[in-house]
C-alpha cells in the first residue's frame, strides 16, 4: 500500500502537490482517497476476459479528450506507453468499446438496451461489459474531481484553516 | 408522494438488462463484497448485475459510503441534494427516486424535492441551496469549463474547502453512479 500522502492521480492531474493546502484538505476525505485511488488501479489492472489493460487505457484516453480533460487524458496516454502494454495490439471489439465510451460520456440518458446488445455482439461477456462500465463512468466522476479540485485552485482554495 | 416532470420520490425496482450473477454461483469473495456494499446487496438486480467484478464493486462501494454517509463537514441533507440535482439533470429516474427520499428524510421536508423535480437551475429554499444546486449542474454539465466563478458562490454562502470537497465528491460520484443505473438497466414500476 502507497501512503495516503503520497500525491495520487488526481492530485497530479488536478496539479496539486504535498504541503498545498487543497492537498491537505483533500485528506480530511483519505477513505474517499484511497478508495478512488483503488479504484482506478482495478479498474485498469484487473483481469478481465476480453477486455485487456491496453484497451481500457485507449478507452481512458478516449474519455478524457470528449470531455476535455486533457491533464488526465496525458496520464493515460503515459500508461499507454508503458513497456508492459505499449505493443499490445487493440481487441477486434475496440470500436464498438469506443463507441459506447464516448456516449456513456456524453450523455448518459443515451444509453439503452441496443448499445449493451452491440457490445455482446462484439464479443465481450456480461462481465466484461461490467468492468467496461464501471470504467467509463469512474471516469466521468474521476475527470469532474479533477476539474472541480483546478477550479478550486483557481479561485485561491485556503484550505484547511 | 411527489410526482412532477417524469420524477417521483416513490420506491421503484430497477431491472438490469445484463445476467444478475446468480446467488447460488457467487465466489466467497463476491459474497463478502455483496455484503459490504449494502444491506440489500444479495437480493438487488443492481448489485448483483455489478458483483460481476468484485473487486472494483470493492472500491466503488467504499468510495461511495465515504462520500455519501461519512460524519462531519458537508451535511449529509446537502449531499444528497448535490445527488438529487445531478440525478435530475441527467435524467436518471430510479437515482432521483432513491436520494429525494434520502433528502426528505435527512432535512424532514419535500419543498425542495418539488423545486429539484421543476427546475434544478432555480431550485434551492435558501441562498445555499441554491448554491449547492447550480454547482452541481455546473460540475455535470460542463466540466472541462469549471473555473473560480462556480466556487465563488460556494465561498459567499460559508462553506469551507473541506465542505466544497464533500459537495464536489459526491455530485461527481452521481455522474458514475447514474451511468451504471441508465446504462445497464432501466427502472421498473413502483415496489
Amino acid at each position: 500500500m502507497t501512503s495516503p500522502d503520497l500525491p495520487d492521480v488526481i492530485d497530479r492531474a488536478a496539479g496539486l502537490a504535498p504541503g498545498d493546502a487543497l492537498h491537505a484538505a483533500r485528506r480530511f476525505r483519505a477513505k474517499v482517497v484511497e478508495a478512488t485511488q483503488a479504484s482506478h488501479d482495478a479498474l485498469l489492472t484487473q483481469p478481465v476476459e476480453g477486455l485487456s489493460t491496453a484497451d481500457r487505457l485507449r478507452v481512458a484516453v478516449h474519455v478524457c479528450n470528449t470531455a476535455g480533460a486533457t491533464t488526465l487524458a496525458k496520464h493515460y496516454e503515459a500508461r499507454l506507453r508503458d513497456d508492459a502494454v505499449r505493443d499490445a495490439p487493440p481487441s477486434a471489439a475496440l470500436p464498438a468499446m469506443l463507441h459506447f465510451a464516448a456516449t456513456l460520456t456524453t450523455d448518459p440518458r443515451r444509453g439503452d438496451r441496443a448499445a449493451l446488445e452491440a457490445l455482446r455482439h462484439a464479443g465481450l461477456a456480461d462481465p466484461a461489459i461490467v468492468a467496461l462500465a464501471q470504467l467509463v463512468a469512474f471516469l466521468s466522476y474521476q475527470l469532474r474531481v479533477v476539474a472541480g479540485l483546478q477550479a478550486m485552485r483557481a479561485s485561491g482554495a485556503k484550505g484547511t484553516s | 408522494m411527489i410526482r412532477r416532470n417524469g420524477f417521483t420520490d416513490e420506491t421503484l425496482e430497477w431491472r438490469s438488462w445484463l445476467e444478475p450473477l446468480q446467488l447460488a454461483d457467487a465466489s466467497p469473495l463476491q459474497l463478502e463484497v455483496l455484503d459490504e456494499s449494502h444491506p440489500q446487496s444479495r437480493t438487488s438486480p443492481y448489485y448483483l448485475t455489478l458483483a460481476h467484478q468484485p473487486l472494483m464493486l470493492r472500491h466503488r462501494s467504499a468510495a461511495y459510503n465515504a462520500i455519501m454517509y461519512a460524519p462531519g463537514g458537508l451535511p449529509r441533507a446537502e449531499r444528497e441534494l448535490g445527488a438529487m440535482v445531478v440525478s435530475v439533470t441527467n435524467g436518471c429516474v430510479y437515482c432521483t427516486s432513491v436520494h429525494a427520499q434520502r433528502f426528505e428524510q435527512l432535512a424532514k421536508r419535500s419543498d425542495t424535492v418539488e423545486q429539484v423535480f421543476d427546475e434544478p437551475a432555480t431550485a434551492g429554499t435558501n441562498e445555499r441551496e441554491r448554491a449547492i444546486a447550480t454547482f452541481a449542474i455546473a460540475v455535470t454539465q460542463r466540466p472541462g469549463a469549471l473555473g473560480a466563478d462556480d466556487i465563488a458562490p460556494l465561498r459567499a454562502v460559508g462553506m469551507s474547502d473541506e465542505e466544497i470537497i464533500d459537495l464536489l465528491h459526491a455530485v461527481a460520484i452521481f455522474s458514475w453512479a447514474n451511468r451504471l443505473m441508465q446504462n445497464l438497466g432501466e427502472p421498473a414500476g413502483a415496489g
